[in-house]
C-alpha cells in the first residue's frame, strides 16, 4: 500500500475515533488497559513472590551456596580446614558454618519446641544481613556466653493469649529475660535474651541463635564439624561459577546453589504458579480479542452502506480495511499505554504496601521484557481481531450494500 | 474500437437478470444507448423499471448479465477489480439519493476525500479545488461543519461537490432530489445544470419527477427494463 493510501486510511481512522462516540472509545481503551494490567499483574505477583522467597532464602537460610555433608555422613568434618579452603577460593565472599540442635524452650510457664542455631557472629555478618534486623537489644558478639538472640515469632506478644496464637510463641519475651533451654541431648541451660530480630522470613523468625562457643558447651566438645556451611558469593561472580570451583577443588561434600535448591523445592510450586499465570493471561487475551472483534464488527456492520459508498467513489478496499484496522491499532496502543500506567501504579503501590503473609511479602516483579512481551502479544491479538471484520466487510460486493 | 470516439458512453443490448428462485427478474432487458460528452441525460420511468440498475451498470458499480459497455472507447468488462476502482476514482463521480457523506468528516474533508487518493494531485491542488467548489456550492462558510449540522439540501450540495472534485468525465446521480423539497431540489438541479453548462460536464441522472424534465438535454425513458424512447 502506497503512502498516500495509508495517509487517507489513517485520516479516516483518526477522524472516526475522535469524532465518533467518545465514551465508547474511552471504554474500549479502558478495557484493553485492564486486560493488559490483568495479563501483567498475576504473573508479576507470582514472580515477585518467587524473587522474594529466593531473596529470603539467600539472606537467611542457605546464602548463595549450601555445602552439606557427603552422602552417608552426618557432618562436614575437618571444619576449619574446609572453611579455610573455601574462603580462599576466588569469588567467595565468606563461608560460615552452622550447627543446629532441637530444643525445648521454657519461659513463664510456656513451652515451645524449636531449633537452636549456632553461628559465628562476626563471620555471619559477611553472609547474612541478620545483624541488621534487630528490633530490640543487640546482635551476638563472638565469644558471648549464655546469651541468645531470638526471632520475633519466638518472642511473641504478651497481649495475645496462648490459645489465640496462630503461631506458638513464648508469649512476650523481652530483652534481658532469661529462657530455659532443654536441648535434645539432655543438656539444660538458661540463656539471657540479648536481642530480638525480625527478618520477615517465617522460618528465620522462629529461630533461636547462640554463639558457636555456647554450642560447644552444649555438645561437650570442640565443634570441628558442622551439619552445613553457607557460602556468600562476591557480587561479580555467579553462583554456578563458585559452585563448580568448589567441586573442582575436590571437596567431597554435597554442594548446591540456591537456584538448585529452589528448582527442587519451591521451583515446582513456582512452575504451577506460572501455569496459573499463563491461563489468566490467555483468558485476558480472549476477552480482548472478543471485545475488539465485536467493536469493529459492529462498527463495520453499522457502516456497511457507507463503506459501499466509499468503494463506489473510488476508495480502494485496502484503504477501507486499514481505516478500521488502524482504529484498532490506535485503540490498542492507547490501551496498552494506559495499561503500562496502571501496572506501574500497582507496582508502586505494592512497593509501599506489599502483600504480606507469614511466608513472604510480595511486590509484583515486572521486567521491561515482560512489559514488552505482553504488550506485543496483546497488540498482535488486537490487530488480528480488528482486521478480521474489517477485511470481511471491505470485500463485500458494492451492490449488496449500496441499494437502500 | 476508438472509431473517432466522440461518444462518451456506448452500450449495446445491455441485460441484467436477477434469478429469484424459479423466477427470472429482468431488471434490464436489452438496452442500447449512446451518450455524448457534455450531455445532461435524464433517466426516467416508473418505479422498478430498471433506472437504478442501468445507472449502476454505467457507473461500474455492478456487472451486466450480458451486453457491452464502452466508456471513452474502453470495454469496461475487461477491467480488473482494481482497475475498475481506479476508473471510478479518476473518471466517474456519483451522487446518491441519501447524500452518503461520511458523518465523521467535515464538509471540507468530505469534499476533498476522493482527491486525496489521486496520485496526480498534490495537497495544495486539492485544497485549492475544494475551496473553489465550496464557493461554487455556496457553503464556504460551512466548510468546517459536520453533516449532522447541515440541512438536506446543503448535504446534497456537499455530495455533489465531492462528486466533482476530481473533475470526472461523467457524473452519475440517482434521484438526488428524492429527499428534498421543491426549493432545495431546484437549488440542487440548478447546480447540476450550472456544472453541465460551465464545464461541459456529462451528467446521467435518474429522476421520476416530471418537472425535472426541463433540466435535461435528453430523456431516456425505461419501462419494465426496456427503453421506450430517448435512445440513439
Ligand atoms: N438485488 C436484486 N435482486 C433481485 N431483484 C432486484 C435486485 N435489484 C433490483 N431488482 C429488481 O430489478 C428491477 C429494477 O430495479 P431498479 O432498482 O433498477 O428500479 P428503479 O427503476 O430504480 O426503481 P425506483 O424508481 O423504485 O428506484 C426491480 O423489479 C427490482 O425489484
Ligand atoms: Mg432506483
Amino acid at each position: 500500500m502506497a503512502k498516500k493510501e495509508l495517509r487517507v486510511a489513517l485520516f479516516l481512522a483518526w477522524r472516526s475515533l475522535v469524532r465518533g462516540n467518545r465514551s465508547s472509545m474511552l471504554l474500549n481503551v479502558l478495557i484493553i488497559s485492564m486486560v493488559f494490567t490483568n495479563m501483567m499483574f498475576f504473573p508479576a505477583l507470582m514472580s515477585g513472590i518467587g524473587v522474594d522467597i529466593k531473596e529470603q532464602i539467600v539472606a537467611y537460610q542457605t546464602s548463595n551456596i549450601l555445602i552439606e555433608p557427603a552422602k552417608g555422613d552426618q557432618y562436614i568434618s575437618d571444619l576449619d580446614t574446609t572453611l579455610a579452603q573455601v574462603n580462599g577460593m576466588p569469588g567467595v565472599e565468606r563461608a560460615t558454618p552452622h550447627y543446629q540442635m532441637g530444643a525445648t524452650l521454657k519461659f513463664r510457664g510456656r513451652l515451645l519446641g524449636t531449633t537452636i542455631h549456632a553461628i559465628r557472629p562476626r563471620e555471619e555478618k559477611y553472609v547474612s544481613p541478620l545483624y541488621t534486623t534487630m528490633i530490640a537489644g543487640s546482635y551476638l558478639g563472638d565469644g558471648d556466653k549464655g546469651e541468645a538472640i531470638i526471632g520475633e515469632l519466638v518472642a511473641g506478644s504478651p497481649n495475645i493469649p496462648e490459645e489465640d496464637e496462630f503461631n506458638p510463641s513464648l508469649g512476650g519475651v523481652r530483652v534481658g529475660d532469661s529462657i530455659l533451654v532443654e536441648f535434645g541431648n539432655g543438656f539444660q541451660k538458661e540463656y539471657r535474651v540479648k536481642g530480638i530480630f525480625r527478618t520477615g522470613n517465617f522460618e528465620m523468625d522462629n529461630r533461636v541463635i547462640v554463639t558457636w562457643e555456647d554450642m560447644e558447651e552444649v555438645v561437650g566438645e570442640p565443634l570441628d564439624y558442622a551439619p552445613y556451611i553457607t557460602v556468600r558469593v562476591k557480587p561479580d561472580y555467579s553462583e554456578t561459577f563458585v559452585k563448580n570451583e568448589i567441586l573442582q577443588y575436590g571437596l567431597r561434600e554435597k554442594v548446591q546453589t540456591t537456584e538448585d535448591l529452589l528448582n527442587k523445592g519451591i521451583g515446582r510450586a513456582l512452575a504451577s504458579f506460572s501455569i496459573i499465570g499463563l491461563i489468566s493471561m490467555l483468558v485476558s487475551l480472549v476477552i480482548a480479542i472478543v471485545v475488539l472483534f465485536i467493536v469493529i464488527m459492529i462498527k463495520t456492520l453499522n457502516n456497511r452502506r457507507q463503506i459501499g459508498i466509499l468503494k463506489a467513489i473510488g476508495v480502494e478496499k485496502s484503504v477501507i480495511m486499514h481505516s478500521y484496522g488502524l482504529q484498532v491499532i490506535i485503540l490498542s496502543l492507547a490501551g496498552i499505554l494506559v495499561g503500562f500506567l496502571f501496572t506501574g501504579l500497582i507496582v508502586v503501590y505494592m512497593t509501599y504496601y506489599p502483600m504480606v503473609t507469614p511466608e513472604f511479602s510480595a511486590t509484583p516483579y515486572v521486567t521491561p521484557l515482560d512489559l514488552a512481551f505482553n504488550g506485543i502479544i496483546l497488540f498482535a491479538a488486537s490487530v488480528v481481531s480488528g482486521y478480521l471484520p474489517a477485511w470481511r466487510v471491505a470485500r463485500e460486493n458494492i451492490q449488496n450494500v449500496i441499494r437502500v | 474500437m476508438s472509431s473517432g470516439c466522440e461518444h462518451m458512453i456506448e452500450i449495446q443490448d445491455l441485460r441484467k437478470i436477477y434469478q429469484m428462485g424459479q423466477v427470472e427478474v429482468k431488471a434490464l432487458d436489452g438496452v442500447s444507448l449512446t451518450i455524448d460528452k457534455g450531455e445532461f441525460i435524464g433517466i426516467m420511468g416508473p418505479s422498478g423499471s430498471g433506472k437504478s440498475t442501468l445507472l449502476h451498470l454505467l457507473g461500474l458499480l455492478d456487472d451486466p448479465t450480458s451486453g457491452s459497455i464502452q466508456i471513452e472507447g474502453i470495454d469496461v468488462s475487461r477491467l480488473t477489480d482494481w482497475e475498475r476502482t481506479m476508473f471510478r476514482l479518476y473518471k466517474l463521480g456519483y451522487v446518491f439519493q441519501d447524500y452518503a457523506l461520511v458523518p465523521e468528516l467535515t464538509v471540507k474533508e468530505n469534499i476533498c476525500l476522493p482527491a486525496m487518493l489521486r496520485t496526480d494531485r498534490e495537497e495544495k491542488d486539492y485544497i485549492a479545488a475544494t475551496r473553489d467548489i465550496l464557493h461554487k456550492i455556496g457553503l464556504w462558510d460551512r466548510r468546517d461543519h459536520l453533516q449532522s449540522e447541515l440541512s438536506g439540501g446543503q448535504q446534497q450540495r456537499v455530495a455533489i461537490a465531492r462528486a466533482i472534485v476530481n473533475t470526472p468525465d461523467i457524473l452519475f446521480a440517482d434521484e438526488p432530489c428524492a429527499n428534498l423539497d421543491t426549493e432545495n431540489s431546484r437549488m440542487v438541479l440548478d447546480l447540476f445544470k450550472q456544472i453541465n453548462q460551465e464545464m461541459q460536464q456529462t451528467i446521467v441522472m435518474v429522476s421520476h419527477e416530471d418537472w425535472h424534465k426541463e433540466y435535461f438535454d435528453r430523456i431516456v425513458r425505461l419501462k419494465d427494463g426496456k427503453m421506450v424512447n430517448g435512445g440513439r
